[in-house]
């Protein structure tokens, strides 16, 4: 049982990049992004799509479909931002807005331009911040994380507990997904209700084995010696190629100007 | 002698039968040791406790001729000395890759930093995990994942490696590869207990086998001893090793009385067909 993003981080073509610049360079992004334009932040995910796409090696496909996340979030909530409600004495304040509209009891209902222009920044900025979000997620494995959290001071407790964390997910995961498939075979879920009850044991069960699973690994960790802090060692080596270094700090740079330049001609 | 169990008793709690009972039970010195018997006759139990994880509630563990103490710092050094792989190594593995896991104790015993990734590196290539060492370890597979349980305990050099039930969910392959794996521990100089149910694996492998019934020793001795005393083993219901078996038939052939496991059709089938091939002769 894998997960699919975390596969990707261990095995992309990014992934001997120092961790410390690819998490900045997605942060110095994400702060752009707040500050931006839409056409700068479309640029952003478009350069952030070839990053990930072409540079890192990410099946296109698997990318989209996470960007669609995203996308559907925004369509859930589009309606309230675009749709809007007036009292029909109050109809004059809103005629400069409303795009269409109709009459519906003593309500005017209207698709406004207002909330047209709110979404489209939305979304442009929900594609942009995602975007780092993933490229951090796809290109940056999760040890690497935790290393770079430690070599900048981060509380040890705090990254021990990540750490565990992290690698009982996957033991959970697993759990219950040879709970589900034992249930699956022996017919569990072939009515709503035999669903809902098979459901209902598979998540006592998990407590269950989390609770035993829990006291074998600290048995298993006593007995390798655990004595408070959690140590490891790594022999990974990182290398940031020219060609990285260059179009990145080139990218920001220019991405950085544009917003200042849409700035001072206020647009 | 190397570690001595004298009249242990231990009980889980909330549990009316005693796991061990009254055990008493050595382990020599540089010989393989291999510890049979059925489910809950407390092998598990006996591992926990020579690894200073439990207490006993009566009697003494010796080692190397000194009762075990239970403070931080002999616990410590017990547990570098006596190395215990579990069977599941699911819940032995904590890092999230290969190479850090096997630094884990490492560092747990207070190493330096350029003397840890000596021995991890060291261990790495000693075990065949150099190709693995960035892997995550949930990306490995069984067999991968007790090789690295193993290369766990045995970077900390102890003395007496324990491995509870290595064999468990091996394929044969596996299980070739991990057999040639203790012949190397034990050429090293370190003393190998295993507990198993794989009576073949103990014939072809073991020394010195101890085989435990309802938490007390009922017998040890060299295989060919213990395995010649047919009746107690049937009457354990552990029954005896595959070969042997064939062995008994062949030289008896006309006695059936112990036909009494699922492999006796194979042993049967193989007994026609030697004894077809040596009138052939």
């Amino acid at each position: 049982m894998n997960l699919q993003i975390d596969t990707f981080a261990y095995t992309n073509r990014l992934r001997r990049l120092p961790p410390e610049s690819k998490l900045l360079f997605a942060i110095v992004l994400l702060l752009i992004t707040y500050f931006s334009t839409i056409l700068v932040q479309c640029l952003i995910a478009a350069w952030i799509g070839i990053w990930i796409i072409i540079y890192a090696k990410i099946p296109a496909s698997v990318y989209l479909r996470l960007l669609s996340v995203p996308i559907v979030f925004w369509l859930t909530s589009l309606p309230a931002f675009v749709i809007s409600f007036t009292p029909l004495q109050d109809l004059v304040t809103i005629t400069q807005d409303a795009a269409y509209g109709i009459t519906v009891f003593s309500h005017f209902a209207y698709i406004s331009h207002q909330g047209i222009d709110q979404s489209v920044r939305l979304l442009s900025q929900t594609i942009a911040s995602t975007s780092c979000l993933y490229f951090v997620l796809l290109t940056v494995p999760f040890t690497d994380i935790l290393q770079t959290l430690r070599r900048i001071g981060f509380p040890v407790l705090l990254t021990e507990l990540l750490l565990l964390m992290y690698r009982f997910i996957f033991v959970l995961l697993q759990i219950a997904h040879e709970l589900w498939t034992a249930q699956l075979c022996r017919g569990g879920y072939r009515t709503w209700k035999l669903s809902m009850n098979s459901l209902g044991l598979l998540i006592g069960q998990l407590l269950q084995r989390t609770l035993d699973h829990y006291h074998r690994i600290s048995q298993s960790l006593e007995s390798r010696g655990g004595a408070g802090e959690f140590r490891v060692w790594h022999s990974r080596q990182y290398h940031l190629p020219d060609r990285y270094r260059l179009e990145s700090l080139f990218g920001c740079v220019t991405l950085i100007g544009l917003t200042g330049w849409a700035y001072v001609h206020g647009i | 002698m190397f570690m001595e169990f004298e009249n242990v008793n231990y009980t889980y709690r909330g549990s009316r039968v005693p796991a061990l009972q009254n055990l008493t039970l050595r382990i020599p010195t540089g010989k393989r040791c291999a510890l049979i018997g059925q489910n809950g006759c407390g092998k598990t139990t006996l591992f926990l406790l020579a690894n200073g994880l439990y207490q006993p509630q009566k009697g003494t563990i010796r080692w190397h001729d000194r009762p075990l103490r239970y403070d931080r710092s002999s616990l410590m050094q017990l547990r570098q000395q006596v190395g215990l792989v579990f069977q599941d190594p699911e819940q032995q593995l904590v890092a999230s890759t290969v190479e850090e896991d096997i630094s884990y104790g490492l560092y747990n015993l207070g190493l330096p930093t350029h003397e840890v990734a000596r021995r991890v590196q060291q261990a790495l290539i000693e075990f065949k995990l150099t190709e693995l060492a960035g892997t995550p370890v949930h990306h490995l597979s069984l067999g991968q994942k007790k090789r690295v349980a193993i290369a766990d305990v045995m970077v900390l050099r102890p003395q007496l490696l324990l491995l509870d039930e290595p064999t468990a969910y091996l394929d044969p392959r596996q299980t070739r590869n991990l057999l040639k794996l203790l012949d190397d521990i034990q050429t090293t100089g370190t003393t190998v207990f295993i507990a198993t149910h794989d009576l073949d694996f103990v014939y072809c492998w073991a020394d010195w086998v101890m085989v435990m019934d309802q938490g007390q020793l009922v017998m040890e001795g060299t295989p060919q001893s213990v395995f010649a005393q047919r009746q107690i083993m049937e009457d354990l219901e552990l029954g005896i090793p595959t070969l042997l078996e064939l062995l008994a038939k062949l030289s008896d052939p006309e006695n059936d009385n112990y036909a009494y496991d699922q492999s006796a059709i194979g042993i049967e089938k193989l007994q026609r067909q030697i004894l077809k091939s040596l009138k052939c002769l």
